[in-house]
């Protein structure tokens, strides 16, 4: 694979320069905001490059046990920020993305689908976390908004009998569908439309295009069946949050 | 007649002072300025939400020793919004029976015919009603539990003047023929005294008076209640 020097690398102040004068230009306000997150995602990724090679340098199971506990830390913070005022958010979005990596990896290595090495399972496990979290925090998002837009026909509901359960079933279904919506879409149009990154990645480095594209079809239909999976068992746990012992809609408030 | 609901002191953060009994097939009308505690009053009787003082019984018990479920089907609850669920008319109105597993699609089409909607409405989607129609099917929705006591929040403020007789006499029917208890807000003063056999006076969250409708409006003893009814 061809490597890019660190004065190819400078030029990409071209690129950072062009929002920063857009900014300047049109008095948007995000000059600074655009300089500093251009260096720290470049200071976090040579970082991360450092870190990745320790890791790669370690026993597998030491490697992914790693980072793989990191990243579920991280992603978990950062979903439950979506889920402020629901309890247990952290909790919640830790042990949902814990048990989707648990099962994703499983099925990898027991299929045989990737080997148990460090630099196949973090990248792709980054891959199905990421996405996991996006899906978490979206999930916990929209469940707040639907039970606060939809409280009349909970209401309702509630009044006519029905149990938390079968009240919430409307928004339950609304939630697991609004986040795989945007998963179909992208498998609808994927390769049509923009590479996608890892099968990108993989061609630069170097493989074919088919192999490239098999790694692909596994990150993908992974991520696609994960988010569903996310998303069901977020609003399958936090509707009950909405609700007390008489059956009863409560608001919520606080924090995790 | 004996009381269906009676309610002892009761007080919450919405509601203070409130001491009623609610004869069983009676119909009373709850009348009383914006804010002054009358859809809390009915969310209470619902359990939607519970008192922080006194106790509210049903039938002679108090409601909390009632399985919360079924006392919601036995005293039912029109919205002042229809809040209906995405689907089709009949989707709304086999929603509480089928909670039991008790839904028969005749019951649909009486349902209709009781609120003066053509029978053909119960394939059409909810989306595709007009405001009143939409009220008419949330009153079909709660009536379809077959409840003894019917709350009804402003459920009448949608409909033309016509429809709003139609509904007052099935609520009279329903009343006199089915024996069934109701007790509906209104804004309109008229409507309140008309089909009213009583009628509860809210202000401020209170209370404030309650009697016969008749005597209630020709002879006010509150101050406030004066001085709602000049308007």
């Amino acid at each position: 694979m061809t490597e890019i020097s660190n004065l190819s690398l400078l030029t990409m102040i071209i690129f950072v320069m062009i929002p920063v004068s857009m900014s300047y230009y049109f008095s948007l306000g995000i000059s600074k905001s655009a300089i500093w997150s251009s260096f720290r995602g470049v200071v976090q990724l040579f970082l991360i490059g450092y870190v990745l090679t320790l890791l790669f340098s370690l026993e597998d199971w030491q490697g992914v046990g790693l980072w793989v506990t990191v990243m579920l830390v991280i992603a978990s913070l950062q979903a439950a920020k979506r889920g402020k005022g629901v309890p247990f958010a952290f909790t919640l979005s830790f042990v949902s993305l814990l048990i989707i990596e648990v099962f994703v990896l499983s099925v990898w290595i027991v299929f045989d689908i990737i080997p148990f090495k460090s630099e196949q399972v973090i990248p792709m496990s980054g891959m199905i976390i990421g996405n996991s979290m996006v899906a978490t925090g979206l999930a916990f998002e929209r469940m707040k908004n639907e039970f606060n837009d939809g409280r009349g026909k909970i209401l309702a509901a509630l009044s006519l009998g029905a149990k938390p359960a079968e009240a919430s079933k409307m928004i339950i279904r609304k939630t697991i569908r609004a986040s795989m919506i945007p998963n179909v879409d992208t498998l609808k149009t994927i390769g049509l439309v923009q590479l996608p990154g890892m099968m990108t990645g993989l061609i630069l480095g170097g493989a074919s295009p088919i192999d490239a594209i098999r790694y692909q079809i596994v990150v993908s239909i992974s991520i696609f069946s994960c988010v569903s999976i996310c998303a069901m068992i977020i609003s399958l746990v936090t509707y009950r949050f909405f609700f007390n012992n008489d059956m009863q809609l409560q608001t919520l408030g606080g924090g995790d | 007649m004996k009381p269906i609901i009676a309610a002892k002191n009761v007080r919450n953060e919405r509601v203070k002072n409130v001491d009623f009994e609610l004869m069983e097939g009676t119909l009373t009308t709850v009348i009383g300025p914006s804010g002054s505690g009358k859809s809390s009053l009915l969310m209470l009787l619902n359990r939607l939400t519970d008192p922080e003082e006194g106790e509210i019984s049903y039938k002679g018990r108090p409601m909390s020793d009632y399985p919360i479920d079924e006392l919601r089907r036995k005293v039912g609850m029109v919205f002042q919004q229809a809040n209906l669920f995405d689907g089709t008319v009949e989707d709304n109105l086999k929603f509480g029976p089928s909670l039991k597993k008790d839904w028969d699609s005749k019951l649909g089409v009486s349902l209709l015919q009781k609120v003066h909607l053509p029978e053909d409405m119960l394939t059409k989607d909810v989306e595709h009603l007009s405001g009143g129609e939409q009220q008419r099917v949330a009153l079909a929705r709660t009536l379809a539990n077959d409840p003894d006591v019917l709350l009804l929040d402003e459920a009448t403020s949608a409909l033309d003047m016509r429809t709003v007789e139609l509904i007052e006499e099935l609520l009279d029917c329903l009343v006199t023929e089915e024996g069934k208890t109701i007790v509906m807000i209104t804004h309109d003063l008229k409507q309140a005294k008309r089909i009213g056999t009583y009628t509860l006076f809210m202000n401020e969250g209170s209370l404030e008076e309650k009697g016969n409708s008749k005597e209630l409006f020709n002879n006010p003893t509150s101050e406030a209640l004066m001085r709602f009814l000049e308007g």
